[in-house]
Order: structure tokens, then sequence, then C-alpha cells
């Protein structure tokens, strides 16, 4: 899986770090100073690097839970999000990963414990006033954790603390190791979905969308809430039937009255990202569409953003109360 | 494209014969020898040469498209064994303390090690790590001109603590370098698979050209030209650009603006 590993010489005797290396006996093991030194210096192109990405073990120093960006949640007035990752194991095309970051290396801080302690903080400023955690901002919340053991490690901790919630997002099928727990109730299993013909031209290295309705199936069998994503919304002709045979493919196996929430965003890039992710796919026909820039964010033209998304919310309707539905990012 | 940065004359020897770059550039600082797909200069010993050379080297091909970048050389380890060779993953100055890591994005079979650039020649070898005098001058200058996934440092171990450096003559360094021919070539072709894999993604649109001849386009134009011939291959790749709505336009504004109406409505979401 990994050819190389860099480690952060802060980080090196961390016994994450050692049982990850464990892990990778293979893998040429390279000391570093701070990961910044591997993952930040120019003249890197994150398409050539996506080739065969290396892992970076590293301390994750400060900044490590954030508020939200306004419009992001599912229902809370506290959202936050954290990220123990960087970079993510999939290769989706409309990802702003890519062009966020100049290296497609993943970045794992293994320093969970200083993350918890700052989550804690947060809950204690809040008076006990629910918080949102959201897990998979920066990185999808499950592919990797057969490796980081990340909700196997989090999970518990929020099983304790019923004033935080956590949403794990995710378009993996690595749900062994919540099997194998009782379900936390302010925990949210959040998959993300387009329909199957933008995933088989979109969403590369990613499971199908049979697959990963298959998992949600089992955590709700098994008593987890789960949620559904469908975030970002993007434009084909034929859209409206796509989205349609989506949606019901989605519902058919699932409870739709007990789903968390169903959430709903618009393809949205800032301006700086939209234009790197051209530079390293010129050849990508989603991004030669018609899009349009409001206040530094590239985005489908209004008419048909808006468009989209009443057709989508209408669609959603047929499945789920409106108290479900959560359209995150899109113009009131 | 790819091109090569030695050390020594007697280092380039082996290459320059096994690669036949017998066409040898006058006029030239550094001596440098071409081929159709490869170039190669020889620096002298010390990472200031090694930077100078390869400013020089990147100069003299084109620029229009990324190369690859590749030093080969001799290099000392404390117990390596003599001839086994290296692609380097972390490149230390050891005078400035500056460090990169080239990343390891190729399949190849050779073992990646440290590698620490010294000023003078090194016999104690304290680290267990390679050592050499040129692999920082090269790696940073030539990150300058092409992405860090295309530069790579190859070194070829010539002196331990029981065979020392004093002991390396031309004939030896030459040996060590066409012993190793195989593994240079196997890492010369990853590294122009990927050059040429990344130039064929950015290559412009082969029709560009007759388009720019045909009107005047302002410098801003060309530009808007440019991303236009980006979406044409994005949206309709291997269709011909030359449209015949096309000429009967005027001016550059008509062909642009008829060029961008019709990716508009290939686009469909207009």
């Amino acid at each position: 899986m990994f050819n190389n590993i860099y480690i952060e010489e802060q980080v090196a005797a961390h016994p994450r770090t050692r049982a990850i290396c464990k892990r990778f006996p293979q893998a040429t093991q390279i000391s570093c100073e701070r990961y910044g030194e591997v993952f930040n210096p120019k003249s890197q192109d994150f398409r050539l690097q996506k080739r065969r990405p290396s892992l970076i073990l590293a301390h994750k120093h400060d900044g490590r839970v954030l508020e939200t960006p306004e419009g992001y949640g599912i229902g809370g007035t506290k959202n936050y999000y954290f990220s123990h990752m960087l970079n993510c194991l999939y290769d989706c095309r409309y990802c702003f990963l890519q062009g966020m970051y100049r290296s497609a290396n993943y970045v794992l801080y293994v320093n969970y414990e200083d993350f918890t302690r700052d989550i804690d903080t947060v809950l204690e400023q809040s008076n006990n006033e629910p918080c949102w955690f959201f897990s998979g901002y920066d990185c999808d919340s499950l592919v990797l954790e057969p490796v980081s053991g990340f909700a196997e490690h989090f999970l518990p901790l929020f099983a304790e603390r019923p004033a935080a919630h956590i949403e794990l997002r995710t378009k993996s099928t690595q749900i062994r190791s919540l099997l194998k727990q009782p379900p936390v109730p302010n925990a949210v299993i959040a998959f993300s979905f387009t329909p199957a013909e933008i995933h088989a031209v979109l969403e590369h290295k990613v499971p199908t969308v049979e697959r990963r309705i298959e998992a949600m199936q089992k955590l709700q069998h098994a008593g987890w809430p789960v949620g559904l994503r469908f975030d970002p919304m993007i434009y084909h002709p034929d859209y409206q039937q796509q989205y349609s045979r989506l949606f019901a493919q989605v519902f058919k196996p699932l409870d739709s009255s007990r789903l968390h929430s169903v959430s709903l965003g618009p393809f949205r890039l800032p301006r700086s990202y939209f234009k790197n992710i051209v530079r390293l796919y010129p050849d990508e026909a989603l991004f030669a569409g018609n899009f349009t820039e409001t206040a530094g964010m590239i985005s489908y033209p209004e008419s048909l953003e808006r468009e989209m998304a009443d057709f989508c919310t209408g669609e959603l309707l047929k499945y789920v109360p409106e108290s479900t539905l959560f359209p995150c990012g899109l113009a009131a | 494209m790819i091109n090569i940065v030695t050390a020594l004359p007697a280092e380039a020897r082996p290459l320059r014969d096994h690669f036949k770059l017998h066409d040898k550039q006058q006029n030239t600082p550094f001596p440098l020898y071409r081929n159709d797909d490869m170039a190669l200069i020889v620096a002298g010993p010390g990472k200031v040469a090694a930077a100078a050379a390869t400013a020089v080297l990147a100069g003299a091909v084109p620029a229009s498209t990324k190369s690859a970048w590749l030093n080969i050389g001799i290099a000392g380890h404390a117990h390596h064994a003599i001839g086994s060779a290296f692609i380097a993953h972390r490149i230390t100055d050891q005078a400035n303390g500056n460090r990169w890591y080239p990343p390891q994005t190729l399949e190849q079979s050779l073992p990646t090690e440290n590698l620490y650039t010294v000023d003078l020649p090194e016999d104690n070898y304290p680290e267990d790590t390679v050592y050499d005098m040129e692999a920082s001058g090269f790696y940073a200058v030539a990150c300058r001109f092409s992405s860090s996934e295309l530069v790579q440092c190859l070194k070829i171990i010539s002196d331990n603590r029981a065979q020392p450096a004093k002991a390396v003559t031309a004939k030896l360094c030459s040996r060590l370098v066409a012993d190793r021919l195989a593994d240079i070539e196997q890492l010369v072709n990853a590294l122009s698979g990927l050059a040429k894999e990344y130039n064929r993604w950015h290559a412009p649109h082969p029709e560009l050209a007759q388009l720019a001849g045909r009107w005047h386009f302002s410098v801003s134009q060309q530009h808007q030209l440019q991303q236009l011939g980006r979406r044409w291959q994005a949206l309709a790749a291997g269709e011909s650009l030359w449209l015949e709505q096309l000429q009967n336009k005027n001016s550059a504004t008509g062909v642009l603006e008829y060029l961008r109406q019709h990716l508009d409505n290939l686009a469909g979401n207009a």
C-alpha cells in the first residue's frame, strides 16, 4: 500500500507510529524534521504524485479543532471540524483537495490524544450546548481505518461525551471496526454519493454505489445512525434521470425513517483551487463546462445551480421529511 | 527529454557510449553532449559546479515542455558495498542544513537512501548515509525547471571504510557506472516516460498555431485562445478545431467568440 513512509522526528517513538510502521515492514522509512518539508515545497505536481503517494506520519501542533464555514452543518448551531488526515486514498476529480495541496501524499497526524483534549476544551466552553464535530473535511473519515484506527479510537470517546456529536463522512466501505463495537448514538456515519454514471468517470478508486449502499445497510441494521450526502451535485445533461435513479436506488434498501440526515451541496470551489485543478487536469471535461465566479467562488451558473438544487430537493422530499434534509452552501 | 548531470568525465563516458551521445555542443562552458531524447553535461566536482552546469543545461534544451533530470555519480558510504546503487530519497546540504525530499513516484527496483552533499571529500563516513559532493546543487536548481517528481539522483558507491576514496581511479569510476547501465537505463526510461506523460497532459491543441497564424491575436487574446484550446481538447478530443464557420471571421475577436459559443453549447450547461 505504501512504499515510503515519512516520519516526523517528534512522532518517531509514538506508539501509533510504531504500530503503523509495523504494518508496512517493506516500506522505506524516511525521517524528516517537520512534515511540511515533504508536503509543502513548490515544484510538486499533485497529479504525478497521485500515481504513487507516500504516507507521512506527523504531529498536529495547533489548529486542531476549527469552526466550520458558514452554511456547513446538519441542524446544530455549534459546528466544528477536525482533520486527523490530509488527502484521500480516492481520486475524485471534483475534489477540492487537489487544488488545495501541492502534494498528493497522505499526512496522518498521530497525536489523537491532543485532538481529544481540544474537543473537550470546545465542549467546556460551550457550556454543555450540543456541538457538532465533522471529521471528513480534509480526508475521507474511514478509508484508511485499518491503518489509522481513527474511528476505533474516537468513537468510544464520543460515546462518553453525549453533548458532542460527530459526523464521519466517507465513500469507503471500511466499516469493520464500527460493526465490532456498539453503535454510538451521537455519531453519524454519512456516505457521499454521486450518480453511478458520474462515479464511473469522476470517482476513481471509490467503491461502487452498490457497495456503499450495502455498507450503509449493514450499519443501519447494526443500529448506527447513518446519513446521506449528495455533495457536490454534478451536472450532466441527463442529471435529472441520473439523480432520480440514484435516489431510488439508495433509499430502497434503507429505512428512511431512521436516516439521521440527508444533505445536498452544490459544486463550488474557491477560484485559486479551481485554477490549480484545471492546471493539473486540463484534459478533464468536468472543468471545461460553463462556470461563473461569485465572490471568489467558482460554481455552475446560478440558474443551473438553483435548478439542480430544486429538482434534487423535490426528489429527496419524496423519501424523507423536510426536517431531515439539509441544503449545504446553497443560496437561499 | 531527459537531462543528465555528472561531475566527472569518467562518469559520463560510459553513458555517452551507451546512449550514443556523440554530438558534442560547441561554445558551452561545460562539456555538453546530446542526442534527440537526451542531453548530458559534465559539471566538474562540487555542488556549485553542479548547480551552474544544471542551469546551463536548462538553458540549452527546449523550455516549452518539462524535462526529466537525473544526477548520476559516484559516492561514498561507511559500509555499503562498492558498486551498489541508490536513489536519493532525502538530500541534505551539510554546509547549510537545507534538505530536499525527491518524491518517490516511480516504480523502480533500486533501493533508496539518505544522501549528504558535502563540500570536501568525506573519508570517515560518520553518519549512516551516502556522501556525495553534487546532489544538493543539482537538485535545488533542477527543481526550478521541472517538477520535483521528474528530478532524481542516482548514486553508485565507489568508496567505503574498507576501500577509501583515494583508491578511486577514473577507470574504476567508469567501470562502476558501466556496471549499472541496466539500472540506469531502466530509470531513464521510467523518468522519461513520466515526463512524456506530463507533457502529453499539458500539450496545447495542435491547431492553435494554425489559427494564430491566420488571424492576429493580441497577447490577451492568445491566452483566451489557449484556454479555449484546452476546453476544446477536454470536450471535443480528436476533433478538428479548424471549423468551416471560422473561415468567414474577419478578426480574432470573431474567432474567439465563435469558439466560445461553440464550446458552451458542447458543454451543455450554459
